[in-house]
């Protein structure tokens, strides 16, 4: 194949993904452009795809800013996403660990509940677990949003960083023991360390799935000021009232940053975590 | 490698907070479920449940809302799944094969997948409104109707909705995943098809499929079980309006439990939907299996 | 490339110290209850204000999160209360109609109900049923006084076998509004009779200048609330007088004439507004999409807020053979058996006195207050043609089944209008299963 003719095929790829790219990305862009219009031409006619240039305005996003409530909600999503996911990283390695080094009595039993629920989707589960959250007193709390958080995040987590264990030699294990290592200081030393990757790339997928948790946080959340972002999205709904769509969507547009941040720095490590998976089934 | 009693005792420290939260939030709730599921359990008799054996389960199984949520989450599924797979294996090959903008095709095709359901569902709620830019579109800029096309009032057109969501959101992950696949695939293999004359639809048949045969299943079983938990974007674009036309297995779990006050009948319906997602997932381990040893 | 690894690096950092720290030996994410949640309850069990303690009750609404009520509500009536009684503190917490309802009846299951809240008067004999609400005649011994300040008309919307479980807050019913341009173009007056609606939301619906769908009547449900100004007004009812049996009155002929009337406008494109696709009542009226619309008091505060500039007026609703009968509407605030009661009734005093109710009608809310009722802000609200309306509005069924009774209705109707079944199928299949809930 000579260079050029390379070349040209290349260029009628990157044209296709282009296009590709403008369609998947257009309901974003239309998410934002509405969120720079003013709140009163959302049912303008035509309907325009952008605001003209003078029309632009930050109105919506200076509302949202300017509500305490929804720095609130801000502030609540993150504390229980980082909580999540630093204690999910935690509890998950120490279980990914133990169960591909070690022998322990009902290990099957464990790994088989790990299995079986990755299959039972969460919202399942609400009602008996409204009943726990009743019986433990954590309603209306986002504190009590975390532990459930990270045990549904549990069995993926562990599934997939115990694919990373497996993969570190033995031997590193009985060298730390030979140096007076203990379990803990293998696990310390050795697993954490070499798996890494595995546990960035759950991490992320872990902030995700409780940053935009929705059923659960909406049926045990009550007061504005507890709610996380996803229930103050929806919370613009009601019935028979006007939708303030630019206020809608100046939120989500700032809800969307911190993922995003966490997304583009992290995204290396993401992609290594999905292929481990994807490769070992 | 011999374990003495301190190494016991440490392992059980290791194990036990995650085998605490586990058990208690989620297995607890599990085996909970399945309790309740063969008991009279409404509003106004939390306290004193009733036993009545499977009448939980024979009430959900001819309710006909059920059936209209069953038939709607397995046509959901049917039609996203194999949508997402083909449309994230297409954008996958065509990542693979170009030699720029690798890194930044991959991030921008998987900002939907970062995107919470619950934005991408009122985005699409908007676009898909009667008076929305997308039936502007249709109607006076390409004309290819004359009446705006009222997307969310009727069960196919809401459903249409819901699954284009599903797919738009799922295209990123599969390529994410089967770029991860072709990767792995031996470029020799390639090369010495090149020398026998093979051209492109026969390497992509011959070789590049069975390279990535074991990602499919994998990425099957996943989306599968994606395809029954769906929930936010049909609660929030339709509610299930009309009537309960649009409701899915979740959200009408959720009514019957959380509006009509119905415990006993969801946790059966729960457990139902448990029990076919189970069924589903061992044949497909089963067949992963077969086709990783033949 | 670095900055990644930086991110990364800090987060591992962390997790490892945490790992360290904690040992392993105990679990970093044992379940945190909220303290702060479970003293307050804690002190609301007790009740002991006396002992200088600071007492939070709880106050569930449904005014809207981004409506003038509720700003009022928190920016202006709380901070006042707060004031009159140090000790107390007012959490507000707004949910939609719909929700409010189910989350009531959710935390009822689970003991975590509010002290008080403000509810649908419709949903009062489910509550009382359920045995979740305080009789205030019985436990509040200045209850024959406060209650004498307010509209005995709308106290008895919170009366059950002679007890009273709630102070009427505010009143309503609807009423028509219609778009005055639209009307003068074309050559229209206000609907005086509901024959004179039907045609004249025939006339009205139509293509306007740029090409839209114009519709005569928007309608943003199907609901009793929505339906039963129709079904009243052309002489039909749904249930018989003492509320036991709907068989013979929910699928009598006149209600089943109003179903069809709304079906064939609706097929004929002149009404609309149920679906999940149209467009928002405020929204579609103040851009002239739909001509007419039955709102009650709040919808001027609304629409001077969002389309200032719009022209409209109000009429009665048009009249049928029963007469020109609405929908009477309201809220009454209530108290839960597992509040702290002395601080909650406090609070209902204050929400039910002149000044709060006063503060309530500048936003659109008729106060049941008699002293309120007389001062010059309701006499500048101009609450006239409610009030009139009021004279003849019915209640709907004052049944505990009504939440299940109404939402029935509203699937049976969504049939008839989207084709399915007939009205009088629909109509006849319907009193046989509501017979059934009233019976339970």
């Amino acid at each position: 194949m000579t260079m050029t003719k390379r070349n040209s095929r290349d260029v009628w790829i990157i044209l296709l993904l282009v296009l590709g790219l403008a369609i998947v990305v257009l309901p974003m862009i239309y998410m934002i452009s509405t969120s720079l219009k003013p709140n009163g031409a959302l049912y303008e006619y035509p309907p325009k795809f952008f605001p003209k240039l003078k029309d632009i305005t930050l109105e919506n996003f200076a509302y949202i800013l300017g509500q305490k409530k929804f720095l609130g909600n801000f502030l609540n999503s993150i504390i229980v996403s980082v909580l999540t996911v630093v204690a999910s990283a935690i509890v998950s390695s120490a279980l990914a660990f133990c169960i591909a080094r070690y022998a322990f009595p009902g290990r099957r039993l464990v790994f088989g509940f790990i299995i079986l629920t990755m299959i039972i989707p969460g919202t399942t589960m609400i009602v008996p677990q409204y009943e726990l959250a009743v019986k433990l007193g954590t309603l209306n709390s986002i504190w009590g949003l975390i532990p459930f958080y990270v045990a549904w995040v549990i069995p993926y987590s562990t599934f997939m960083i115990k694919g990373f264990v497996e993969n570190i030699p033995k031997e590193l294990d009985e060298a730390t023991f030979m140096d007076g290592g203990t379990v803990f200081t293998v696990y310390q030393n050795v697993a954490i360390p070499l798996a890494k990757p595995g546990i960035a790339s759950v991490s992320i997928f872990n902030f995700l799935t409780a940053w935009e948790e929705f059923p659960w946080a909406n049926t045990v959340i009550n007061d504005d000021l507890k709610r996380t972002l996803p229930i103050a999205i929806s919370g613009f709904f009601g019935q028979h009232q006007f939708t303030q769509w630019g206020y809608v969507f100046a939120l989500s547009v700032l809800s969307l940053v911190p993922i995003l941040i966490v997304f583009i720095s992290c995204q290396r490590f993401f992609v290594q975590g999905l292929t481990a998976g994807s490769v070992k089934g | 490698m011999k374990l003495n009693g301190k190494s016991k005792a440490q392992i059980l420290g290791l194990l036990f907070p995650g085998i605490f939260i586990f058990g208690m939030f989620t297995v607890y709730p599990i085996v909970r479920l399945f309790w309740m599921s063969f008991f009279k359990w409404d509003f106004g008799s939390f306290l004193n449940q009733e036993f009545i054996g499977f009448r939980n389960y024979a009430d959900v199984l001819s309710d006909e809302n059920f059936r209209i949520a069953f038939t709607n989450t397995i046509v959901y599924t049917l039609v996203t799944v194999p949508a997402q797979m083909l449309l994230g294996l297409l954008v996958a090959l065509l990542i693979h094969s170009v030699s720029h903008f690798k890194i930044g095709f991959r991030v921008a095709y998987y900002l939907p997948v970062i995107t919470s359901w619950v934005i991408a569902s009122l985005v699409f709620k908007y676009v898909f409104n009667t008076e929305g830019l997308l039936n502007y579109f249709l109607t006076n800029v390409i004309h290819v109707t004359s009446q705006n096309i009222r997307w969310l009032d009727s069960r196919w057109g809401g459903m249409t909705v819901a699954m284009l969501l599903g797919i738009w959101k799922g295209i990123g992950w599969n390529m994410v995943v089967f770029l991860a696949a072709l990767q792995t695939v031996p470029l020799e293999l390639y090369e010495s098809a090149s020398l026998d004359g093979a051209g492109s639809f026969r390497k992509f048949w011959y070789i590049t499929l069975p390279g990535i045969k074991a990602t499919i299943l994998f990425a099957l079983v996943m989306l599968t079980i994606g395809g029954f938990n769906v929930y936010t974007s049909t609660k929030l674009i339709t509610g299930g309006k009309p009537g309960h036309d649009t409701e899915v297995v979740l959200t009408w779990m959720y009514y019957k439990a959380f509006s009509n006050g119905k415990f006993g009948y969801s946790a059966a319906l729960s457990f139902i939907i448990a029990v076919v997602l189970g069924i589903l997932a061992v044949v497909q381990f089963r067949l992963m299996k077969a086709k990783d040893e033949g | 490339m670095k900055e990644r690894k930086k991110v990364l690096a800090i987060l591992l950092a962390s997790v490892t110290c945490v790992a360290a720290m904690a040992g392993c030996a105990k679990s970093p994410a044992e379940p945190v209850s909220d303290n702060k949640s479970q003293e307050t309850a804690q002190t609301s069990e007790t009740g002991s204000e006396a002992s200088g303690e600071e007492v939070t009750i709880n106050f569930w609404h449904h005014y809207s999160a981004q409506s003038a009520e509720n700003e009022t509500l928190t920016s202006v009536l709380i901070p006042k209360f707060e004031e009159e009684n140090p000790g107390i503190k007012v959490n507000a917490v707004s949910h939609e109609w719909a929700d409010l309802h189910d989350k009531l009846l959710i935390s009822a299951e689970s003991n975590t109900l509010p002290d008080v809240a403000r509810l649908d008067s419709a949903w009062i004999p489910e509550f009382e049923k359920m045995g979740i609400l305080v009789p205030l005649n019985q436990e509040m011994s200045d209850y024959t006084e406060v209650a004498g300040g307010l509209l005995d008309s709308a106290m008895s919307t919170a009366e059950i076998a002679g007890n009273q479980y709630g102070l009427a807050l505010n009143t309503n019913t609807k009423i028509l509004f219609y778009n005055v341009e639209a009307f003068k173009a074309a050559g229209l007056e206000a609907p005086k009779t509901m024959d004179e609606f039907v045609e004249d939301c025939k006339k009205l619906a139509g293509t306007n200048e740029n090409g839209q769908q114009v519709w005569g009547y928007d309608e943003p449900g199907l609901s009793g609330w929505n339906l039963c100004p129709f079904i009243w007004s052309m002489g039909g009812s749904l249930t018989n007088e003492d509320q036991t049996k709907a068989t013979g009155y929910l699928n009598s002929p006149e209600t089943v004439a109003a179903i069809d009337m709304f079906a064939s406008l609706y097929k004929e494109n002149a009404i609309t507004g149920w679906n999940s696709g149209d467009i928002p009542m405020t929204d579609g009226f103040g851009t002239g999409r739909y001509a007419m619309l039955l709102e009650g008091p709040w919808k001027v505060a609304e629409m001077a807020g969002a389309y200032p500039d719009f022209a409209y007026e109000t009429a009665p609703v048009p009249a049928g053979k029963g007469g020109s009968i609405s929908v009477l509407g309201g809220e009454d605030i209530s108290m839960f058996n597992s509040a702290n009661k002395d601080a909650a009734w406090k609070f209902m005093k204050f929400m039910t006195s002149e000044y709060a109710q006063e503060e309530m009608a500048k936003c659109g809310q008729i106060p049941c207050n008699k002293e309120a009722l007389e001062s010059d802000t309701v006499k500048q609200a101009d609450f006239a043609p409610y009030i009139e309306q009021l004279q003849t509005a019915k209640s709907r069924p004052t049944v505990a089944c009504w939440s299940e009774f109404d939402s029935e209705l509203a699937a049976a109707v969504t049939e008839v209008v989207n084709g399915d079944k007939t009205a009088q199928e629909a109509m006849d299949e319907l009193a046989a299963k509501v017979d059934g809930l009233l019976a339970e």
